[in-house]
């Protein structure tokens, strides 16, 4: 974005299914709301990507969107590790889940958890896409 | 079937008795005795006997006593006394500390006796059948809510995607490059996500737990229109939420019942140029809450009313499933909600239902 003045809102996908990743990643390009789309197959691969730019602020995300159903490291357990980041690498980040649960006993841990500002259903609408970042961005 | 010989175990002081108990039934048991009550624990410890037969009258430890100091150690043998015609006393007080089967009188009966073993020998089958029956249905209960988990997950998932891309397809402007294909696959996966989320709804609502939440009409009856009216924004809804006093219910089966209406209502409607409207009105106090909800849609044949809450209903043409309604009817009959229906037959269709509160 090179005539952009502010700096540029960068958003994570945490998802291990392959064509999620494609498809969401494609909703949030076509929707132009954020700059830069980060791609993590795993709740590993995003916490080594954190730690890997942990003194480059520019590189960090401003939003993660995070499924709940992932092998080995579930959504909610990227959250347990995310919460001991120091705080600097959080504060410009926020979290929102992104899952086709229909499960209550997910849903209500979503909503408990402090970290977590919305449960997205999937399929991703590009408005409810918008509604969240207007709600956090503008 | 063959089945081992009844277990038995018979304990009396008098080792007469216990000769004549042996010779009578060993063809028919598999007997065990003892001379006294600590002998009969030292076999019940090495061996899973069926039923116990005692002698009430035994110098240290009396038959009752012995049925006592066994009551949580081994509850399952089933339990017969023998006494004496006048021990009263000891009957009362056999009765009174239950676990006792049967009593009989001595000298016994060998007929009696062989019935009474038998008998017991019943009881303690239907016991651990009972048990066995129990467990086997923790497990099937128990693999079922793994079942539905994995439908909530694994089967929904991928289903997802395909509307997801679907979106997509849209988003890019090529739904109509392929004739009607798009609008078709969009239509099935609709419909199958609607299955999927109807059964776990179903089976939701058949299990018995029920939490009692605060409940907001207003903020419920926007919630739903914004989940179910997203595909088809023309429906106009005029609501009219009245609510007094603080509403407590089960949140899940209140939402379910709101929900498959207000779903109906916007589906079931006229096809073309046509304004639609819904109605939603709902007057909740201290003792319950009523809803109506009227369309101005298809309506009901007359001959359909009656039918439209059983399971698997479908009037012709229509693209329901046959489980909403259904899916209704049960949530309120778990939360002693009443429903009614009235329509005509194009002019639209009302529901009234009575939720009463659970304050």
């Amino acid at each position: 974005m090179p005539n952009k003045l502010e700096k540029s809102i960068k958003v994570m996908l945490i998802d291990d299914n392959i064509i999620d990743l494609k498809i969401n990643s494609k909703i949030i390009f076509i929707s132009k709301l954020f700059d830069e789309i980060i791609q993590c197959q795993s709740g590993e691969e995003a916490l080594s990507y954190f730690n890997t730019h942990s003194d480059q602020p520019e590189k960090l995300p401003n939003l993660i969107l995070l499924d709940i159903q992932m092998p080995e490291m579930d959504g909610f357990e990227f959250l347990e590790n995310y919460k001991r980041f120091p705080a600097k690498l959080k504060e410009n980040c926020i979290v929102a889940m992104l899952s086709s649960t229909l499960d209550f006993g997910d849903i209500h841990k979503a909503e408990a958890n402090p970290y977590v500002i919305k449960l997205l259903k999937k399929p991703l609408y590009p408005a409810h896409l918008e509604a969240l970042f207007k709600a956090h961005f503008k | 079937m063959t089945r081992s010989p009844v277990k038995v175990l018979y304990i009396d002081d008098e080792e007469n008795n216990l000769l004549a108990f042996k010779a009578s039934f060993r063809r028919q048991y598999e007997i065990y005795t003892a001379n006294s009550a600590a002998e009969g624990l030292k076999v019940l410890e090495n061996l899973p006997v069926e039923v116990i037969i005692a002698d009430q009258k035994m110098p240290q430890t009396t038959g009752v006593e012995f049925f006592k100091s066994i009551a949580h150690t081994y509850p399952d043998p089933i339990r017969i006394l023998l006494t004496g015609y006048t021990d009263i006393a000891a009957l009362a007080d056999a009765i009174n500390h239950g676990d006792i089967y049967r009593y009989i009188t001595k000298p016994w009966n060998d007929l009696e006796l062989h019935n009474s073993i038998k008998n017991a020998h019943d009881a303690y089958r239907s016991k651990i059948d009972l048990r066995n029956k129990v467990k086997e249905l923790e497990k099937t209960n128990d693999e079922l809510n793994r079942f539905i988990y994995s439908i909530s997950h694994e089967l929904r998932a991928p289903l997802v995607s395909v509307i997801g891309i679907v979106n997509l397809v849209k988003m890019e402007g090529l739904y109509n490059s392929s004739g009607e294909y798009w609008e078709l696959i969009e239509s099935c996966s609709n419909k199958l996500d609607y299955y999927i989320q109807k059964t776990l709804q179903y089976y939701k609502n058949n299990k018995n737990v029920s939490d009692k939440s605060d409940i907001n009409f207003e903020k419920l009856v926007d919630e739903m229109i914004d989940l179910y009216a997203y595909s088809d924004r023309d429906t106009q809804f005029n609501l009219n939420i009245n609510q007094t006093h603080p509403f407590m219910g089960d949140s899940f089966r209140i939402e379910v019942i709101l929900g498959n209406l207000i779903s109906n209502a916007i589906k079931y409607q006229k096809d073309s140029g046509h304004h639609k409207v819904v109605d939603i009105t709902i007057e909740a106090n201290l003792l319950s809450a009523e809803i109506s909800i009227t369309d101005n849609g298809l309506g009901i044949l007359n001959e359909h009313l009656e039918k439209i809450f059983t399971q698997f209903f479908k009037a012709k043409n229509n693209k329901g499933s046959g489980l909403g309604l259904f899916i209704v009817k049960e949530a309120l009959n778990k939360i002693d909600g009443k429903i009614s229906v009235s329509s005509s037959l194009n002019h639209g269709t009302t529901f009234k239902i009575t939720i009463p509160n659970a304050k």
